[in-house]
Parts: C-alpha cells; sequence; structure tokens
C-alpha cells in the first residue's frame, strides 16, 4: 500500500532557507535532494535539521543511476543511508534513469531503452537499493526527448512493470509526462490510466518551457494548465496522493510557491470531493432503488 | 551479446556522443573514424521525425551535460570565471571535462582538480596568478560545508588558569586550511570582486559586502536543485554557442597580472561563513603547529625567540585574540 498522504509540499530551495525557518509556511512538507545534504557540516546540515524538526521531509536523490550499467555506487549508497537514519525521511526517491557510466557523471536524468533486458536490469539493482537501505524506494519518471529504436515497451508499460517486480513506489511527476507526451506524440492520460491504482506514493508539478521544437522540463514557470488538468486526472484515478510542487530556477518568493500549492489543494479537494459527492449520491440511489425481485 | 551488454552498449553510445566536447554528429565522425561506431549509428539508436531529428533530440543532451557542469564550475570559481571573461572561461571548462569528467554523485565536488588543472594549462603560462586563485577559490567552496566544530571563545580562555591555560591544545576547527600560494591571490579576488561591484555585477553567493566575505553560499550552489532538471541550461543550449571551443568573438578581459610573491592564505569557516586572510609568515608557520595541535606554551615559545619577555606576552595575547575572534581554535575540553 502506499504510504498515507503528507499533503501538499515543495522542494525546499537554498533561496528560501531562512523565510522557511523564520515563520510558519502553508505548506505541509518539504522534499529535499538527497545530495545536497550529504555534508559534514555547515549551513545545509544546520537547515535541515531545523525544517526537519517542524515538517515531515523526503529525501530525494538524482545520483542514485539506478539504470545505469556501472555497478551501483555502494559509497555513495552509504552516504545515502546515513542521511536516511539520521532524517527519518516519509520516504527516498530518486529517477528512473541512468546517470553516467564508466564511472563518470553526466549530472542528468539520461533515459532509458524501454526493453525487457533493462527492465530485469532495474528491477535487480531497486532490490538491491533496497536492501541496502532497508527500505522500500520510488521512483521518477524523468523528462525525455529521444525514443530508442529498441524500445518494446512504452514508458508507463516500463515503470508499472519495475514496480510491480520490485515492489518500489511511483514518483509521478505529471509534468515530466506532459514534457514527454509532447516531445514524442503520446497521450498523457493513456499514461496515467497505465500507471496501477496502489504504486503511486507522491506526485511532482511543475512548469516547463515550450523551445518550438520540443518542450524542455526547466522546472522555471508556473505549472501550466494542461498540467494541473493531467494532475486533475491523476488525483481522480490515484486518490489522495501526497503532492510537491517543483521551481529549481528564476525561483520566485516562497509565497509564490506557496500558491502554487494552494492550487493543488483546491483542485485535489475538487477533484475528491466530486469523486466523493458522486460515491454518496450513487449510494443515495442505490438506497433508494427498489427491492431486487426476490 | 547478452542483455546487460546491450544495454551498457547502448548506454556507451549514448554517452559518447552526448559528451563530444565537438558536438553530437561531428562526435559520431569520430568515433566512426575510430571504428566505434557505425555512420548510421544515430539513427539507430534514436527514432528522430522531422519535427526533430534523432541527433537535434541528443543534442538536448548534450547541451545540457556542457552547460550544467559549466554553471556548475562558475558557481564555484566566480572570480577566476570574471578574471577569464566567458569565453576563455567557457574554453577552460571545456578542457577540464575532457580531462576530468565528474567522477563523484555529488557536482560539489566536480572543480575540485581545476586549480592543480589550471597550473598546467596555456592559461597559466599567460597569467600564472590564475591558478593561485582557483585554489583559493576552491577552497572557500570545499570549507563551505567542512564538519562544524565548537570553537573556542575569549570567554572559554578566560576561565582557564593560567597553568591550565599554558597547557591548552590548540586545534584549529576542521573548516580551516592554510594555503601556502605563489601569488598574492586574496589580493587579486579582492580586486576582481571591486572590479565587478565597479560594473554592477551582483555578487556572487551570499553577498556580503565584508572584505574578506562573499562567495559563502559558492558551495551551496553547486548542489543546487539544478541537479534534477534541465533549468536554465535550456536557455543556453538554445543560444550562441555549442559545448566546445569558442573562439573569443567577443572581446575579453586583460588577464590579470601579478609577480610572484609567495604567500599564506589562513581560509576558514566561521558560522555559516567562509573567509581568507593573507597572513605573515611567522603567523603562518604557527598556525601550521596549530594544524597539527599545540599547546599555547609552545606557541608562547616560538614566539619568545628574539624577542623580550614582555614583547613575546605581547605577541602572544595579540595572535590568541585575533584568532579567538575568527572562530580557528578548536573547543576541545
Amino acid at each position: 500500500m502506499p504510504p498515507a498522504s503528507l499533503g501538499h509540499g515543495v522542494g525546499l530551495r537554498r533561496e528560501h532557507f531562512e523565510r522557511v525557518l523564520s515563520a510558519p509556511t502553508r505548506v505541509d512538507w518539504f522534499e529535499v535532494i538527497s545530495e545536497n545534504f550529504m555534508a559534514d557540516g555547515g549551513r545545509p546540515v544546520d537547515v535541515l535539521e531545523q525544517v526537519r524538526a517542524r515538517y515531515p521531509i523526503v529525501l530525494h536523490g538524482v545520483s542514485l543511476s539506478i539504470g545505469s550499467t556501472d555497478p551501483l555506487n555502494r559509497p555513495y549508497l552509504d552516504r545515502l543511508a546515513a542521511l536516511a537514519r539520521r532524517t527519518e525521511p516519509a520516504w527516498v526517491s530518486d529517477h528512473l534513469c541512468w546517470a553516467g557510466i564508466g564511472g563518470h557523471y553526466a549530472h542528468d536524468l539520461l533515459p532509458l531503452p524501454y526493453t525487457e533486458e533493462a527492465l530485469r536490469h532495474v528491477v535487480e539493482r531497486v532490490q538491491q537499493v533496497q536492501e541496502h537501505l532497508r527500505r522500500p524506494i520510488a521512483l521518477e519518471n524523468v523528462s525525455s526527448y529521444v525514443t530508442f529504436r529498441q524500445s518494446s515497451l512504452t514508458e508507463w508499460e516500463f515503470l508499472a512493470q519495475i514496480a510491480t517486480r520490485s515492489g518500489c513506489g511511483i514518483l509521478l511527476d505529471v509534468n515530466n509526462i506532459y514534457v514527454s507526451s509532447r516531445n514524442h506524440g503520446f497521450d498523457p492520460r493513456a499514461y496515467v490510466d497505465g500507471i496501477p491504482k496502489d504504486s503511486v506514493w507522491q506526485f511532482h508539478l511543475a512548469g516547463h518551457s515550450d523551445k518550438g521544437k520540443y518542450l524542455l522540463d526547466t522546472h522555471d514557470h508556473p505549472v501550466p494548465d494542461p498540467v494541473w488538468d493531467l494532475y486533475a486526472r491523476a488525483v481522480e484515478r490515484f486518490g489522495k496522493v501526497s503532492a510537491l510542487v517543483e521551481w529549481d530556477d528564476r525561483i520566485p518568493d516562497f509565497e509564490r510557491l506557496e500558491e502554487e500549492t494552494q492550487r493543488a489543494r483546491v483542485i485535489e479537494a475538487r477533484v475528491l470531493g466530486q469523486a466523493a459527492a458522486a460515491g454518496a449520491a450513487g449510494e443515495a440511489a442505490s438506497g433508494a432503488r427498489p427491492p431486487a425481485a426476490p | 551479446m547478452t542483455a546487460r551488454l546491450a544495454l551498457q552498449g547502448t548506454e556507451s553510445l549514448f554517452w559518447d556522443l552526448i559528451t563530444a566536447p565537438e558536438g553530437v554528429r561531428p562526435g559520431l565522425e569520430t568515433l566512426v573514424r575510430d571504428g566505434k561506431a557505425a555512420p548510421s549509428a544515430i539513427d539507430a539508436l534514436i527514432a528522430g521525425d522531422e519535427r526533430l531529428p534523432a541527433a537535434e533530440r541528443l543534442d538536448i543532451y548534450a547541451n545540457m551535460y556542457f552547460f550544467r557542469l559549466l554553471d556548475c564550475l562558475r558557481e564555484d570559481f566566480p572570480r577566476l570565471a570574471s578574471a577569464l571573461g566567458e569565453d576563455r572561461f567557457h574554453n577552460l571548462a571545456t578542457d577540464y571535462l575532457m580531462a576530468h569528467p565528474s567522477e563523484n554523485p555529488s557536482l560539489r565536488y566536480l572543480g575540485r582538480r581545476l586549480p592543480e588543472f589550471l597550473a598546467g594549462h596555456s592559461l597559466a603560462r599567460e597569467s600564472s596568478c590564475l591558478a593561485d586563485l582557483a585554489l583559493l577559490e576552491w577552497t572557500r567552496a570545499d570549507l563551505f560545508d567542512a564538519a562544524d566544530a565548537r570553537p573556542l571563545g575569549r570567554d572559554d580562555l578566560g576561565r582557564l588558569s593560567q597553568e591550565q591555560a599554558g597547557d591548552l591544545t590548540l586545534r584549529a576547527v576542521p573548516a580551516f586550511l592554510l594555503l601556502r600560494l605563489d601569488h598574492d591571490a586574496p589580493r587579486l579576488w579582492r580586486d576582481l570582486r571591486d572590479r565587478e561591484a565597479s560594473a554592477g555585477v551582483p555578487e556572487a553567493g551570499s553577498g556580503s559586502g565584508a572584505e574578506t566575505v562573499a562567495g559563502a553560499d559558492s558551495a551551496a550552489a553547486t548542489w543546487g536543485a539544478g541537479a534534477a532538471n534541465a533549468a536554465h541550461l535550456g536557455e543556453q543550449s538554445g543560444g550562441r554557442c555549442e559545448a566546445g571551443h569558442l573562439h573569443e568573438a567577443r572581446p575579453a578581459p586583460p588577464l590579470p597580472r601579478q609577480r610572484r610573491r609567495p604567500t599564506a592564505v589562513r581560509v576558514w569557516r566561521r558560522g555559516f561563513t567562509v573567509f581568507h586572510r593573507a597572513v605573515e609568515d611567522e603567523e603562518a608557520a604557527l598556525l601550521d603547529l596549530v594544524v597539527e595541535g599545540t599547546t599555547l606554551s609552545r606557541v608562547a615559545q616560538r614566539l619568545s625567540a628574539g624577542r623580550s619577555q614582555a614583547r613575546a606576552t605581547e605577541a602572544v595575547g595579540r595572535l590568541l585574540q585575533v584568532w579567538l575572534d575568527a572562530g580557528i581554535l578548536e573547543d576541545l575540553r
């Protein structure tokens, strides 16, 4: 079963450290980039301790490189495990991608071919990571700009199979689905509908840039309407799931981020309210129904 | 070929193409020349379309790769970037990343070998002080998130008897490093900061205006959230330049010139702010002892050489005051 919803959060960025620590906020939780806090001391460690004392947090990594054919980086996993022990996050997540090869890192989220071979490879490594961390992890779908000719599965089939076979959760990035759908020409609703209902632990919401020939996942804009629409559909399918707004460049005031989380909160309430109303109406209707004939 | 090797081959080709400094298509030509790929490798790997051919799709990753790392280096070496100008810094970053691709899952360590690399680079033949400037900046970035320690304060020392004080172990906090440079890099650092300020360039990092304080957040920037997404890299990738060398189409600032002047610099973090200061030879020698761990008596003994008792006592008091106020000494009690 997916963990209970933490509500509506934002990614913790250094531009907001002082604001977050100096006064109450209207967000329920924070997601932090794991690598940013694998430090021995200094401000990052201090800030994280203070934020953790006040809010639930989730560790979100960018360098697990779960799809790489390099061996898993054990020192990195040790540091991640230590950080998780120290901060007791609600969960730990990273990306369904690879980040480098040959001992080198691109510091980017590189796409995988959606093949049975890659599937087996990733599942095996997810299980190793989960054993190392002694907890299940969640993996996020990334934005992509290429389609490998050798892919034999759709992205959502691949992601669903990873979750089903490894037992990991899914961090469903709604913006990434939308960006990739435009870049590759698939129906984003089919993606959402193709993910198993009980596998999604968290949503990501963000903005992107239209580069003319393609959309680029830039996290430097408000969440656009098509992504909100897709979020509504995701809430309809997956129910009340922790949702997080990411804004990583041209970062606005914290209050602007809070507005985005408020919008997500309203959409979630509307969709769930409609679902509840529909359920209640259904019950009322069935209650009013004449008894079945014996 | 096993499944694992098939995936490995895919990742290997993808990597070679997106990290080729000259760009994806010329990168393929190099691979073909070296017998590592077929001329049709890109189209065999990636499905392109009329709107966005396969090579252009790979270009998106290639530009993100380079510009993300370039941005990271610029964040850690803001004064070096300023001294070189945009195009020279771009070219230096290209050369550096070819020689030293990132080997750590954290971007924080990307620039670790840049000072050493720069010392052997052609730029250093034109301006030998650049490598020292880079080392000063890297040390500042490196100490930003070094281990915490409680610093010894004046009050702590005041509570000790004279005998206890004499036996007190003096050791530097973990976030401390003594550099021995061939040039007066602190002066160059300050001059560049002043030049940026007069040109209206926003202060890098923390924005502090104190003389030896700036860029305290510079290391933080390197592990900033941008690693999770393309961020502004996309803006750059659509711009004038590609990864690889630029040919100085725009005017570059004159390279800094400094005569060789051996300079000891202490760099340390107090609270969350990183400081640096050039020190005299005598203080540097004593700081060598402090880094190893010494006693106040030993420091006093060293300072008494060639001084009257009164002057030696005065010198010890003055130096200790400076170190205590700076937060350089760790409270080991």
